[in-house]
């Protein structure tokens, strides 16, 4: 009867487990001891900051035990009902994918089928006309992380990969590096130690298109929730700039400004033109840090080609901020010491997600080199990175090289992909209907500015086209673009055989010819640091959002419930039949995987394995007088750089651009793009090709925006927790389906007719969705808010691309990527329309039965989702658990 | 020894934690002390969020977390029959799960709100924070020291919002806090005392932003702004560096008269009255 205590990372943030006979009891942020190390001090303004001594994990992170015994787990192998496995790959019914039901299946069935038509596929049409493609996190951990277990074994087979686009970083990777470099971190800058930096000096925070306290530093939960108090308490004037007056900025900001989405490029045009004609910016450091400012200023100020000064009238004539505003914006700027940023770490945020969204990030970064960035207080930073962290203490992170078991030296022997065709992610359903697909640039270019514009073409010359699509974790309905796309996509002839292997039954999983059910993080082995995304990969050091480096033994808190197993185990099973499973194993247990990891990095010299399992986790504790290394500092001052994860050419004053300048034209835009219309070598603003100057404005009016999401994460964690379909934020359950809110502003909502809590459609010529209505002050006129990423999605017409009640709003998005060389997406230049919805609405989730069915055939007394969701089926599944725990403990022992 | 917690209001960016925690802890779990929460319709730790303004200019939101009070002298209690429902030695108020069936008067006698009817049940249910926990000398028994134990809403609470300790200990964190603090008790419950504090809770606001004559384009910096209240209390400031003025947690429901004035521009004056969150106007001053 004794409660066993494990712990585990999510997206969310590391977690403890209690679990008891066998069944997950409670969920709990982890706790620290009086033997765990002592937190950082920072000495600022006659005060000391330290941390509390626990993790801040989200409120999702506390759902994980949901995610585990959830009414939409896929708790069999499954095989689409009306399947024919035909020899010739033909006639297999594709188009009634995402309509069928589907039928029980043991395992040996369905590993069986998927090695024969892996086999069969490469055999016939070579190892290309395989694909896959993994979503962000689903889980969280090395070994089990898509780079880790999904790259090895898809290289080791050879396959068609599919690039992702930097989807959180669009703007800042396509355009940031033009202006400033730090291409290494995909437009991002460092943030080394700027909280000391922050606390000491900082007097205003201008917060660009950025929920703290929403998107919370990405993986970093809610450590850094406390600073932005600790910001305000000093005085430190917060500044947002969204079109909606976010979760942080309506219980923080000093000051809220709405532009119209998509003219934010447009309002850093007006600030500059203030500093230029009252001479407020810092002109020895344009003087010795920029490149061709004065050719920049000169359009700033009317004396370009467009003749045009960009005064803060026209700025109002665009962004629908008063003239006087942006006038007082600029001064308090220029005035005071300022930080700030876009996004959750400064180089993010929805506004960079548009059709302007280079033009924006590399304005943005040049009105902070005007101010002198990198000086005491002055910088770009976000206020959610940059705590003090011990950077001699090395555990890898998921992006890391050095940390993904595809790769030496976890592996003894690195698996690499013979097949060098790819597939591009925001388009792939266009690629696979059309048979055609052309693109520049490998998605994430941290390894150059080049790499954005390599050329791609797909089918490669002498390359088949792809027929076997494997998809793996999450689902695309709800973050990618104009995704009815994709549902017309599955239902290709094109596309022979679909496997999906998800843990549960979301939006994609649902057109699948093979469910291969996986589980969560608490039922399996795993190891794996506290947002940590890579100390040399492309966000290094995100750590240092959180107050505490956290290494945590993500022990295994319960056996793999119904039939699901870890990806692990699936592809070592296929592997197997494959023929080469024991070169995808080399013999480890998952288990030895995990301890490779810590073998493999500073840990072994930290703690032995037996004490770190035995604890379940380690803080690499920031030693009282850390070694500071201020980001910027060594460019602003002119010293050799020293930050952690710094390219050579800094140590010598430079910036990744060409001069080693700021950039104000840019030399790299002229050499590879020079006519590229979309990203001109002068930064500017341009009018958005959605927008209200389009000629679709006529017809649907408002502008969407789909941030970052509050309730979600990656699509998981909302559509596993009914209960946060009650909080009146986030949704409301209507008849077994919870209905996604959309804000609506009052003025607009009154001329249609719209009251607070009605049924709303957003439409436009892309689809449908179905939200309620949210009548609030807090959105600019002309905009609807909806957040992104919904994990539910349910077509009224499974199949079709039919009215969704989900809440996937980006159904609604555009498949044009930023410009013809910025192959980026920017679901925030959306036009719709809104209407009060009084028609019928059906009276479940549309895929429930589907589950129910199976889950039925196996056991006909289990429970179904509804009862999972609003009865007592949750009881009653850990009951079955703990008793066949029970029993099996019993049988053991005799 | 009282055992109690303080709410701070200000504090709270209603990020949710302890409304899962708490979730997490009795939905579906029945306890020494109550029965199983039920997976949706209750909300033991409901948190109260709402918006303060009548004017895109400028939006607040208030952010409440409003568990069961466990009052001193608990409506709930006088309201109940058969010894239903009691408040132990430690303030900690419990419903008992089997006594105070069919007793649905005890849900209506709430003033907040904070119990709710279990129709499966018939019973009435409601926040116990955490009280079988922090009876359990097992639970949290490896962390080795007794102080860890608190309500799991508490714990979960990444912004010090939530603080559990002894009311009737000066030094203890809880009375330091409320000691630092503004009380502003709930208002279905004024005047009384209750083992849990809420701090911070906003009242109303008024507020606007002054601008030279429209077109200079310009915000009044410095501009003079009094509030005098009908019940004689004035208050006054200067615009900032944006031309804003705003008095927060101000009487509600009384008259105002807002007078504005700037040297070489006419005064301008307003008449208000405090019925919720406003937002006067953007005052566009005219040359005197």
């Amino acid at each position: 009867m004794t409660e066993k205590v494990t712990h585990s990372i999510c997206v969310g943030g590391p977690i403890a487990i209690h679990t008891k006979d066998g069944v997950i009891r409670r969920i709990r942020p982890i706790i620290f001891d009086d033997k765990d190390p002592k937190g950082w001090v920072i000495n600022a303004r006659g005060k000391k900051y330290t941390p509390h001594r626990k993790t801040a994990p989200a409120f999702i992170a506390l759902t994980e035990k949901n995610r585990a015994y959830s009414y939409d787990r896929i708790r069999y192998p499954m095989i689409r009902e009306d399947f024919v496995e035909t020899p010739d790959g033909k006639n297999r019914n594709t188009e009634n994918r995402g309509k069928s039901g589907y039928r029980r299946a043991t395992w040996d069935e369905a590993l069986n089928l998927v090695a024969r038509e892996v086999t069969r596929v490469q055999t016939t049409y070579g190892k290309e006309s395989v694909t896959a493609i993994t979503g962000s996190h689903h889980s969280w951990g090395l070994l089990g992380y898509k780079l880790s277990c999904f790259a090895r074994f898809f290289r080791m087979l050879g396959y068609t990969a599919i690039l992702d686009n930097p989807d959180s970083w669009e703007g800042f990777t396509w355009g940031a590096p033009h202006t400033y470099g730090y291409y290494w971190r995909l437009g991002g800058t460092e943030a080394f130690d700027l909280l000391e930096d922050a606390l000491q000096n900082v007097e205003t925070l201008i917060m660009w298109s950025h929920d703290p306290d929403t998107t919370r530093g990405g993986y970093a939960g809610n450590e850094s929730t406390m600073w932005r108090h600790w910001l305000d308490d000093l005085g430190v004037q917060f500044i947002y700039i969204d079109p909606f007056n976010n979760f942080s900025s309506v219980k923080q900001a000093d000051k809220w400004f709405g532009p119209r989405p998509g003219t934010d490029a447009a309002l850093c045009e007006g600030i500059a033109y203030v500093w230029l004609t009252e001479g407020t910016y810092d002109k020895d450091y344009i003087a010795k840090h920029a490149h061709r400012f004065d050719e920049w200023a000169d359009y700033i100020l009317g004396k370009g080609v467009d003749q045009k000064p960009k005064t803060p009238a026209w700025a109002e004539s665009e962004t629908g901020i008063p003239a006087a505003d942006i006038k007082a914006l600029a001064r308090r700027w220029a005035s005071t010491r300022t930080m700030g940023g876009s996004g959750l770490r400064g180089g993010f945020g929805g506004v960079c997600r548009t059709a302007n969204g280079t033009e924006f990030a590399r304005l943005m970064g040049q009105l902070f080199a005007m101010q002198g960035m990198g000086k005491p207080g002055q910088n770009v930073w976000a206020a959610t990175t940059g705590a003090p962290m011990d950077y001699n203490f090395w555990f890898g992170g998921y992006s890391d090289p050095l940390a993904q078991i595809a790769n030496q030296p976890i592996a003894d022997v690195t698996a690499v992909n013979t097949v060098t065709q790819k597939l591009y992610r925001p388009n792939l359903p266009d690629a696979i209907l059309e048979g055609h697909y052309e693109w520049y640039g490998e998605g994430f270019c941290g390894g150059g500015i080049d790499l954005e514009f390599t050329e791609h073409i797909y089918p490669e010359p002498g390359c088949s086209k792809v027929h076997l699509f494997w998809r793996y974790g999450g689902c695309f309905m709800g973050t990618m673009l104009d995704t009815n796309k994709w549902v017309r996509m599955y239902r290709s002839p094109e596309l022979e055989f679909v496997i999906n292997q998800d843990i549960h039954f979301h939006g994609e999983a649902r057109f699948a010819d093979v469910i291969l059910p996986a589980c969560t993080n608490l039922e399996r082995y795993d190891i794996g640091e506290y947002c940590n995304s890579g100390n040399g990969g492309y966000q290094s050091h995100s750590q240092t959002g959180c107050n505490w480096q956290v290494v945590v033994f993500q022990d295994k808190a319960i056996e793999p419930l119904w039939e699901s197993r870890s990806d692990y185990w699936i592809f070592a099973q296929v592997a197997e039949r494959l023929g080469w499973g024991d070169k995808f194993t080399e013999g480890r247990t998952e288990l030895d995987w995990c301890k490779r990891f810590w073998e493999k990095s500073d840990l072994c010299e930290r703690i032995s394995w037996e004490d770190f399992i035995k604890k379940g986790y380690y803080i690499a504790g920031v030693p009282e007088n850390w070694e500071r290394h201020y980001a910027f500092r060594w460019f602003a001052e002119g010293y050799p750089c020293d930050t952690p994860n710094h390219k050579p050419f800094q140590e010598e004053g430079k910036l990744g651009t060409f001069t080693g300048k700021f950039e104000f034209v840019s030399e790299s835009l002229l050499y590879w793009a020079p006519d590229d219309e979309a990203r001109t070598p002068v930064a500017t603003y341009k009018y958005s090709w959605e927008g209200h100057h389009s000629i679709k404005a006529r017809k649907y009016p408002f502008h969407l925006i789909t941030p970052h999401p509050r309730f979600d994460y990656h699509t998981q964690h909302n559509s596993s927790t009914p209960w946060f379909w009650e909080i009146p934020e986030n949704r409301e359950y209507i008849k077994g389906n919870p209905y996604l809110v959309a804000r609506i502003h009052p003025k607009k909502a009154k001329e249609k007719g719209i009251k607070d809590g009605d049924l709303m459609l957003l439409f436009n010529e892309r689809g449908s969705v179905l939200c309620v209505a949210r009548v609030t002050y807090r959105v600019e006129e002309n905009t609807i808010h909806a957040y992104g990423s919904s994990g539910i999605y349910n077509p009224v017409v499974p199949g079709e691309t039919s009215m969704d009640i989900g809440g996937c709003v980006n159904i609604l998005t555009p498949g044009k990527l930023i410009g013809a060389k910025v192959p980026g997406m920017a679901p925030n230049s959306t036009l719709l329309d809104v209407c009060k919805y009084e028609g019928p609405i059906p009276d479940s989730q549309c895929f429930e039965y589907k589950l129910d069915a199976v889950a039925r055939e196996a056991d006909p007394h289990t429970e179904t989702c509804l009862e999972i969701i609003e009865g007592h089926g949750f009881e009653a599944i850990q009951e079955k658990a703990k008793t066949s725990y029970l029993k099996n403990q019993k049988e053991a022992r005799r | 020894m009282r055992l109690g917690i303080a709410i701070d209001s200000r504090m709270c960016m209603s990020c949710y934690c302890c409304f899962t925690a708490c979730k997490d802890e009795h939905c579906g779990y029945d306890t020494s002390l109550s029965k199983r929460q039920p997976m949706m319709g209750q909300f033991w730790m409901n948190i109260r969020e709402w918006e303060r303004g009548d004017s895109s200019r400028l939006i607040k939101t208030a952010t409440v977390p409003t568990p069961c009070s466990h009052c001193q002298n608990p409506a709930c209690m006088k309201a109940a029959k058969g010894g239903a429902v009691y408040k132990r030695p430690d303030g900690i108020v419990i419903i008992d799960p089997e006594k105070s069936k069919g007793q649905r008067q005890i849900v209506d006698a709430c003033p907040i709100g904070a119990i709710f009817w279990n129709e499966e049940y018939q019973i009435p249910q409601k926040c116990t924070m955490c009280a079988e926990l922090l009876d359990d000398p097992e639970y949290l028994s490896y962390l080795g020291d007794p102080k860890y134990k608190v309500p799991r809403c508490v714990e979960a609470c990444p912004n010090h919002a939530l603080i559990f300790g002894d009311l009737d200990d000066p030094e203890s964190d809880i009375c330091k806090i409320i000691a630092a603090n503004r009380v502003t008790q709930l208002e279905a419950l004024e005047g009384q005392n209750t083992n849990v504090v809420h701090l911070n809770i906003p009242s109303v606001f008024l507020a606007g932003t002054v601008y030279y004559p429209r077109e200079m384009e310009e915000v009044c910096i410095g501009a003079h702004v009094k509030a005098t209240c009908e019940d004689g209390s004035v208050r006054e400031m200067e615009t900032n560096y944006f031309g804003d003025w705003i008095f927060e947690d101000l009487p509600k429901k009384k008259r105002f008269v807002v007078e504005i004035t700037m040297k070489g521009y006419k005064p301008v004056k307003y008449n208000v009255v405090m019925d919720s969150d406003h937002y006067v106007d953007m005052t566009y001053l005219e040359k005197a």
